[in-house]
């Protein structure tokens, strides 16, 4: 994980000396990310009350295909692109009226978002934006763990979407590199749990990745 | 759009921050193992004691499992549980041993229990001879000491009685016993009993005690240079409520900007917050104040410089100008002062109202002077004696709906040429009371009432005359069609007023001003107030930012307007 940062930073710096000026790309592109995501201390609710549930840092990717709006146009400088986005977090601990006990098994949450993203553009090669994306996700709890007994082993599709923000480098015409910021967060999912009863919980994480996209 | 995205990423982001201090017990970590907990290893026989079992989950945590236990004895003769209230009580039935059991979710312990066959000596009852206020409830515990030296607590075994259960009841069933209720102020006397020994303990029931205040109202907002009476409710220990208001201490955390008298009358002085608080007996209760609309700069007084026929009264006003650009009347907080007070003297009857009263006639001029929080404004007052001459009533004719109100003014001219409104001094009739009334009191002199279909005279008299030809009012009834309320929508900017105008439609195709006796309501006053209900109806003054209605109701018809406040 330390090694991803010091390579990301690495590139990021040495890109930032050196800035000549591309046209710009417009038409399709496809892309593809790779990051950290954080996933948020949850709070979980069933019939007994409620607890915690606290998650591990995990990498995520995902896989971009869109369209960079020309220049000027009526709907403004940017693009918009179909987006899915794979992120895998160990549930690492989970707190009762007790105390806080180990947890075990992974949420997984894979999500397709349609991307809106408004840019600002000039002669530069950088390019920040920020983004907004709604869409789907299919949350699997896999083995979900408390004290090493079952939580839930189940799977929901909820609403998703995601604020972002971020900054494009265009290496070539149709080549550019994206680092990027994201908030992403679903409508609360339900699972079940041993006994038959259903718990609530959130779902919100921040993630931070890379990504390289090319133009045709 | 800037601060709407702003908006929404930062509700999304605290959105996040979801976690709370958990409610829900861990029943996922497996139960390895319990442990029975009692007060004492033995009992004295026809005693009970209550156990309590303590789980062991996994060696992370322990929890009171008491609850889901099932419980039997090795020997249910000499000991066993026979309280089906109270399944982890077990009595002493025989002197002997007993080895009593547990299981919990496949997990077991024993105790091994003694029971003697010690007989009680002595009954002690905690707490002793206990004052309670009206409301509150005392547990009394019975510890008994044993002819083997030993002592046990005896509450749930012993026998509870009240001596007097008017004033406090004592519960002496499995759920309540030892629990003693007051009923109402006096004396009564606790006992317990066990077998053959007995004590007892007075019980004083005192009058309630204050337990919590209210003040209201509750975090509201005012104008600066204004006033506003809050009222404190103090709740008490016996559930019963009353008003305080005059019984508290009343204090205000920023005397710079608000100050409270002792009958809870708030006097706002400058912007900003302050904490008014109320308290009684160690309780205190609080109200946030936030004071808006600029700090007082200046005040201006009206009339300006008037010369007043010597025993005639005028109504003053004093308007305020305040550091944020607005002004208002601020006539019902002023102080006034005359410096020549033989001269002339000011009354306020409340209501935001100020009379000057013209008492002596002047050499020179004398300076009436209005001051708020160390602000003046200043006038000349000159009192003159000339003759009068003749007196006039205006309008000369009114034409009122029944049910409505107008004004007459009077006015005298005097032997030096000069004229004044003396409608504060004149004596007014209305020729048929049947018709028309006419008021002849206070600041509404000169105000009539068309009372029915018809024609009257109205009529002033002052200093020995009266007007020549007196004012004619026609009162016809009309039916009210429609109310309509202006400005409407509104646009008020805080501290500021606006007048607004209910006007009576009806069928004839007429219309009248009903302003000063339509109904006017605001819904959130801590938006928007109305400058002084008595002396100025239908004036609204901005608050705070925000939106508010104003709501003006006449002759079973309203009729609302929103208000913006910025």
């Amino acid at each position: 994980m330390k090694r991803i940062f010091l390579m990301m930073i690495a590139l990021s710096l040495s890109l930032l000396i050196c800035g000549p000026v591309r046209a710009q790309h417009i038409g399709p592109y496809v892309g593809a990310n790779f990051g950290v995501n954080l996933l948020m201390d949850a709070k979980a609710t069933d019939e007994l009350g409620n607890f915690n549930m606290s998650y591990s840092p995990a990498l995520q990717w995902s896989a971009v295909v869109g369209w960079d709006l020309k220049p000027n146009s009526s709907v403004g400088e940017g693009r918009v692109e179909l987006e899915y986005t794979r992120r895998s977090n160990s549930l690492d601990s989970v707190e009762f009226v007790e105390g806080k006990v180990s947890g075990g098994g992974d949420l997984t949450a894979d999500s397709l978002l349609l991307n809106c993203i408004g840019m600002i553009r000039d002669e530069s090669s950088w390019s920040p934006y920020i983004l907004i994306g709604l869409g789907a996700a299919r949350l699997d709890a896999s083995g979900l763990k408390v004290s090493g007994q079952p939580l839930s082993t189940d799977t929901t599709t909820v609403f998703a979407y995601q604020l972002g923000t971020g900054v494009d480098y265009a290496l070539t015409d149709a080549l550019s590199l994206d680092f990027g910021y994201r908030f992403f967060g679903t409508t609360a999912p339900t699972f079940t749990e041993p006994g038959g009863q259903r718990f609530k919980t959130d779902y919100f994480s921040h993630s931070v990745d890379v990504g390289l996209r090319v133009g045709f | 759009m800037f601060r709407l995205i702003c908006a929404a990423v930062a509700i999304l982001l605290l959105s996040s921050c979801g976690t709370e201090t958990p409610t829900r017990q861990n029943d996922f970590t497996p139960l390895t193992s319990i442990q029975i907990v009692a007060a004492a290893p033995s009992i004295a026989v026809n005693t009970s004691t209550k156990l309590t079992v303590i789980g062991n989950f996994s060696g992370l945590f322990t929890r009171d499992v008491t609850s889901q236990a099932i419980w039997s004895s090795t020997a249910p003769a000499v000991a066993n549980f026979v309280t089906p209230t109270s399944p982890s009580r077990v009595t002493g039935l025989a002197p002997g041993p007993a080895v009593l059991t547990a299981t919990v979710g496949g997990q077991s312990a024993t105790f091994n229990l003694m029971v003697t066959s010690a007989t009680v000596s002595l009954i002690t009852i905690t707490p002793a001879t206990p004052s309670v206020p009206l409301g509150q409830n005392v547990q009394f515990t019975a510890t008994g000491t044993f002819s083997d030296g030993t002592t046990q607590d005896l509450t749930f075994d012993a026998t509870w009685t009240s001596s007097d259960a008017t004033v406090a009841t004592v519960g002496d069933t499995a759920t309540d016993e030892g629990l003693a209720k007051t009923l109402k102020a006096g004396t009564s006397t606790i006992s317990a009993a066990f077998q053959t020994a007995s004590n007892s303990t007075l019980m004083t029931v005192t009058a309630p005690v204050l337990q919590s205040i209210a003040v209201t109202p509750a975090n509201p907002k005012a104008l600066s240079a204004s006033t506003e009476q809050f009222t404190a409710t103090g709740t008490y220990s016996n559930g019963t409520s009353a008003d305080i208001t005059s019984q508290v201490i009343w204090s205000s955390s920023q005397t710079g900007i608000a100050t409270i008298a002792a009958t809870g009358k708030v006097t706002t002085l400058t912007q900003g917050a302050t904490v008014i608080s109320a308290a009684l007996n160690g309780v205190t209760g609080n109200s946030n104040l936030k004071v808006t609309g600029g700090n007082l700069t200046g005040i201006t007084v009206t009339p300006a410089n008037p010369r007043l026929v010597l025993g005639t009264t005028v109504q003053l006003s004093a308007n305020g100008f305040f550091s944020n650009g607005s002004s208002r009347d601020i006539t019902g907080v002023v102080g006034w002062s005359v410096g020549s007070p033989t001269v002339g003297s000011v009354s306020t009857p409340g209501g935001g109202v100020a009379l000057l009263t013209a008492n002596a006639v002047t050499a020179a001029p004398t300076t009436l002077t209005a001051t708020f929080n160390a602000v003046t404004g200043n006038i000349n007052l000159t009192v003159a004696a000339p003759l009068l001459q003749s007196l006039a009533i205006f309008p000369a004719s009114l034409d009122l709906a029944v049910g409505t109100t107008g004004r007459f003014t009077a006015t005298a001219t005097f032997s030096d040429g000069t004229q004044q409104d003396v409608t504060l001094n004149a004596n007014w009739t209305a020729s048929a009371a049947g018709i028309a009334t006419v008021d002849n009191t206070g600041i509404v002199k000169g105000r009539v009432h068309g009372v029915a279909s018809g024609s009257a005279t109205v009529n002033a008299a002052y200093g020995g005359l009266s007007a020549p030809t007196a004012a004619m009012m026609t009162v016809r009834a009309r039916t009210l069609t429609a109310l309509t309320v202006t400005p409407s929508p509104a646009t008020i900017a805080i501290g500021n007023p606006v007048a607004f105008t209910a006007t009576a439609v009806y069928s004839d195709g007429t219309s009248q001003n009903v302003t000063e006796i339509a109904t006017w309501t605001i819904d959130n006053l801590n938006i928007a107030a109305f400058a002084d209900s008595t002396n100025q109806p239908g004036q609204v003054v901005g608050i705070d930012t925000s939106t508010a209605v104003l709501t003006a109701s006449f002759g079973g018809k309203s009729q609302t307007v929103n208000i913006t406040v910025h």
